[in-house]
């Protein structure tokens, strides 16, 4: 080929690679990748990754995805929750659940006026009794079996009104068919629709929903959703409550790997991220000015979780069928050494079994602190060291750390009660009075064995329990005993969780956002759920046996969440689960869930704390109204 | 009559090897220790859908029948085996139940075939001319340049290759999309050159990484054979430079080279992991390995199944290729 030739060729390819891009390249600062105005579309971070059948919007599906945008944004439920208040509040209902008998088996359930499906019909309780029938006559979905164990029969009174028949006492109906924690899987489905299609097949896409936006495009490889607002959005649950919502456009995106997500805040492509970690947020922080965390300062993570950490054993299971071994445990632990070994100190310490989030936190764990600082052994030892706070800020002053709270109070709100003594030779003292020998600085079991701990983990996902478990082994390594790390996948993590075949693990059950946590703590702690081991369980997975606690719960089972004696039985359960000791719960979660606020304004944050950040959470679309467009974006 | 014996057995071998891999494939996750319905419970509570434990195990139940692994292991083998070749249905997804793990392949393997087909053939003819002309003529400047190239960039990790272009090419100087996404009608001129454009910068990352492999490995073997006597024999003859580097050199030294070429053509159904991870590329490897991850043996089943398939034929025609690209082994 001659030279001229040659660059001839070169042209022609050239101009054919530009005429190739210029179709897809679009600009970015007017207008997303998806065709919608940037300065009008909220992007938000795909929790999950990429989504493989994107087109299976049906909620009642087993492997549908909820967490991008579809409960969010498309389905709103019955009752909601409000985590800064702390309380549920109506929905799609008009009013709380109305107790027609003393047994709590008959309820009156009033949905609101004006409201209607996305698709303009309105939305009555055909639709409610619809969809109890569907769900009922379904087995194929899986809460099929658990509403059948709930509802016998309802009656419709009118459009707008219907009476609840059930089948067992349920004085938390708001709870049982409603949000208490992320979202409920009972999600209203419109009767018109669902009636002509066989419901266990129904691919539901577009979905037409309740919430303020419709599902309007998706990519066909599951990387991102668009949704838009509704025009009448005047006749949803949101726009009734909270008023018009900002973002025209909301776009659940999936970029991959954390770099490219810290790549896209800086560059402005992403406004809303699910979670990252504190090395991510340092980078976004420097990368881009209008990048906030839930704290303007340090810590900047967000500490409400509704999920607490720590450490449980297979308590069925010698050693730890020993309440002392179990204590001693706690008192080998140095909390400062693992706080700051998992999240550099940025965690709220919990020693109770319901997490430290805020409400939560002003419910128990202030309360019951100087309690907890008078507690004591049989022979007076007094185990609660409740200068945590002030101690760890003290760490982080001397790191140089800046922005910290100067009084007690304000440092216990933000870094909790306290915890545990590190006392090693308390534990020394308790553990050799079960039997167990100190041999050249290695721990032996009583029947003379070496003790050797494994501490099951996560390994490619939840970072903070899983730098948890290796700061507690390095600790326990420290006292003496052959502690090591098994970190899990997924599948794995969890079948040996529910089959209980493990010997400790970092896990979380500890869990809740609203004071009434009885359900939560009944499904970890109630006797009633032990299996055998080998055997998944439907709760109890750590094989805890404790009448005393059962008893409590059994009690407070009967109360619905505002009676008056709920809190203080829930107390004197917490009381009960200190002396017994049944796992280690030890920080609340820390989440670094930041904003982007370059085009937006009315973000929650710390400061403007009208809800918490849970942007996976089916509450998410009360945050709508609150988010608006920047006059100068 | 001695070709016709070699088919039949190859094609048998082919079937046992097939047959062998699937059975593989069956038992190996049942006997891992993790399980699709605890894994799906897990996914479902670790999002933050805590439920009280009636609700659990009504939802365990229901699970497990609905994912058909209530019959015994030898009851589930035979109807994997029935579903897998008289219906080539691999049943549904279990981590996406229920939708069908051929639905969810089919729409994963084009974008896979795409990428790594092309990427790997681009690589491959790239590779051995450069690895030719390094050989047969090594005193070239440019040959030797091409050569230090190739030696320099072969032994970086992918990953670091991979990363080096996102910054490069997304961060620093956003020439390429940070995001994948395709739009468009299918085979519009806006859903082909929204592909190309999303799919310029993984293919780019494998053709880097593969190419150097095949420069040295081409090289090694144009240089040995440029030294055989055939090949003086040619150019004593008076033949001429290109022709010796191509129908003497080339055609000889590129044997191999089709060998391990049609090997790694089967091996890219198993997808590219690491790429579809840092390129958020959609693809066979992710969807296989978060089919590990949460146990989603149906989906296991059917990408290792395919992929099984795919080096299995590939083998095979490559072996009855052979005879065709070298005459000695025709004769034997």
């Amino acid at each position: 080929m001659s030279r001229s030739n040659s660059k001839i060729l070169f042209a022609v390819l050239l101009f054919a690679l530009l005429a190739l891009f210029s179709s897809a390249l679009v600009s970015a600062q007017d207008m997303t990748e998806v065709g919608t105005p940037r300065a009008s579309t909220l992007i938000v971070d795909q929790l999950g990754g990429r989504i493989n059948n994107p087109t299976q919007t049906n909620p009642y599906q087993a492997g549908t995805h909820m967490s991008a945008g579809l409960h969010q944004l498309v389905y709103s439920t019955l009752w909601e929750i409000n985590t800064a208040t702390g309380e549920q509040f109506p929905a799609l209902a008009a009013e709380m659940p109305e107790a027609l008998n003393d047994d709590y088996t008959s309820f009156r359930v009033t949905l609101r006026e004006n409201l209607r499906w996305s698709d303009g019909e309105p939305i009555s309780t055909a639709d409610m009794a619809f969809n109890i029938d569907m769900i009922l006559n379904t087995p194929e979905f899986p809460y099929s079996g658990f509403l059948s164990q709930v509802i016998d029969n309802y009656e419709v009174v009118d459009d707008h009104t219907i009476i609840l028949n059930l089948k067992r006492s349920e004085p938390r109906l708001a709870y049982t068919l409603g949000v208490h924690i992320w979202g409920d899987n009972f999600r209203m489905v419109p009767k018109h629709i669902w009636e002509n299609e066989d419901p266990a097949t129904f691919q539901n896409y577009p979905p037409v929903g309740s919430g303020p936006y419709t599902m309007t495009d998706v990519d066909p490889n599951g990387n991102w959703f668009l949704y838009t607002k509704r025009e009448d959005w005047q006749h949803t649950d949101v726009g009734q409550i909270f008023g018009e919502p900002g973002p025209e456009y909301v776009l659940f995106r999936f970029y991959g790997t954390e770099e490219r997500r810290i790549i896209a805040g800086i560059q402005n492509q992403l406004d809303i991220f699910t979670d990252i970690s504190p090395e991510a947020w340092d980078i976004l922080r420097d990368g881009n000015p209008n990048a906030r965390a839930w704290h303007a300062n340090f810590p900047y993570a967000n500490f409400d979780d509704p999920c607490e950490r720590g450490i449980i054993f297979a308590n069925s299971q010698p050693p730890w069928d020993n309440q002392n071994v179990r204590w001693a445990m706690a008192l080998a632990t140095d909390i400062k050494s693992v706080g700051l070994a998992t999240f550099a100190g940025i965690l709220r310490v919990s020693p109770l079994a319901v997490p430290p989030v805020q409400v939560i936190h002003d419910a128990f764990h202030k309360p019951m602190r100087d309690w907890m600082t008078e507690f004591a052994f049989e022979d007076g030892y007094q185990p609660f060291d409740p200068n945590y706070a002030v101690d760890i800020a003290a760490i982080l002053a001397e790191q140089g750390v800046e922005g910290l709270p100067e009084s007690e109070e304000a440092l216990v709100d933000l870094f909790g009660v306290g915890w545990w003594k590190h006392d090693p030779a308390k534990a020394t003292e308790m553990l050799q009075a079960e039997g167990f020998t100190l041999q050249d600085g290695a721990w032996h079991m009583p029947d003379g064995s070496a003790w050797q701990i494994t501490i099951n983990s996560p390994s490619n996902f939840e970072v903070q329990s899983q730098r948890l478990a290796f700061a507690v082994a390095d600790n326990w390594r420290d006292f003496g005993i052959d502690a090591t790390v098994q970190q899990m996948d997924g599948g794995t993590f969890w079948s040996n969780y529910n089959n209980g075949t493990f010997d400790a693990g970092s896990y979380w059950p500890g869990c809740g956002a609203l004071p009434d946590s009885w359900d939560l703590l009944d499904a970890f702690w109630h006797k009633r759920h032990i299996v055998p081991i080998g055997q998944p369980a439907p709760g109890n997975a750590m094989r805890y046996e404790s009448d005393a606690l059962s008893d409590i719960l059994d009690q407070i089972a009967e109360l619905p969440s505002d009676h008056p004696d709920t809190i203080p039985l829930l107390t004197e359960f917490e009381k009960q689960f200190i002396v017994e000791r049944p796992w280690l719960p030890m920080f609340g979660t820390s989440k670094f869930v930041p904003v982007v606020t370059t085009y937006w304004d009315g973000m929650p944050t710390a400061d403007n704390f009208y809800e918490g950040p849970w942007w996976w959470w089916s509450l998410f679309k009360y945050h709508m109204p609150f988010i608006q467009p920047k006059a100068d974006s | 009559m001695q070709f016709a014996k070699f088919v039949v057995s190859r094609v048998i071998t082919y079937v046992l090897v097939i047959w062998i891999g699937i059975t593989v494939v069956f038992f190996v996750p049942r006997f891992m220790p993790s399980d699709p319905v605890e894994s799906m419970l897990g996914r479902i509570m670790s999002q933050g859908a805590y439920m009280e434990a009636e609700q659990v195990e009504a939802m365990r139940a229901t699970l497990t029948q609905a994912f058909g692994l209530e019959g015994s292991l030898a009851d589930q083998y035979f109807g994997f085996l029935h579903r897998t070749f008289l219906s080539r249905d691999f049943g549904p997804s279990l981590s996406m139940f229920p939708t069908p793990v051929n639905e969810l392949i089919g729409r994963a393997l084009p974008w896979t075939l795409a990428l790594l087909l092309t990427s790997t053939i681009i690589s491959w003819i790239v590779g051995n001319i450069i690895g030719l002309l390094s050989g047969y003529k090594s005193r070239w400047l440019s040959s030797r340049a091409l050569e230090v190239i190739a030696i320099l960039v072969y032994p970086i990790p992918y990953y670091i290759t991979a990363l080096i272009l996102i910054i490069l090419f997304i961060h620093i100087n956003p020439i390429f999309p940070l995001f994948f996404s395709v739009r468009g009608d299918a085979w519009s001129w806006e859903f082909i050159s929204s592909a190309v454009y999303n799919s310029v910068l993984p293919a780019l990352s494998i053709v880097i990484v593969g190419f150097g492999w095949w420069v040295l490995s081409m090289k090694a073997l144009a240089s040995s054979i440029s030294e055989e006597d055939f090949v003086y024999f040619a150019k004593l003859k008076g033949a001429g430079e290109g022709r010796i580097m191509t129908a003497y050199v080339l055609r000889n030294a590129i044997l191999p080279q089709v060998t391990v070429l049609a090997l790694q053509i089967g091996a890219i159904f198993n997808g590219a992991l690491i790429t579809e991870i840092l390129f958020s590329y959609p693809g066979l490897g992710t969807m296989t390995y978060n089919a590990v991850l949460q146990a989603d043996y149906n989906l296991l089943m059917g990408t290792i199944t395919i992929s099984i398939i795919a080096v299995a034929s590939s083998t095979l025609i490559i072996d009855l290729l052979y005879p065709v690209f070298d005459p000695r082994i025709r004769q034997r």
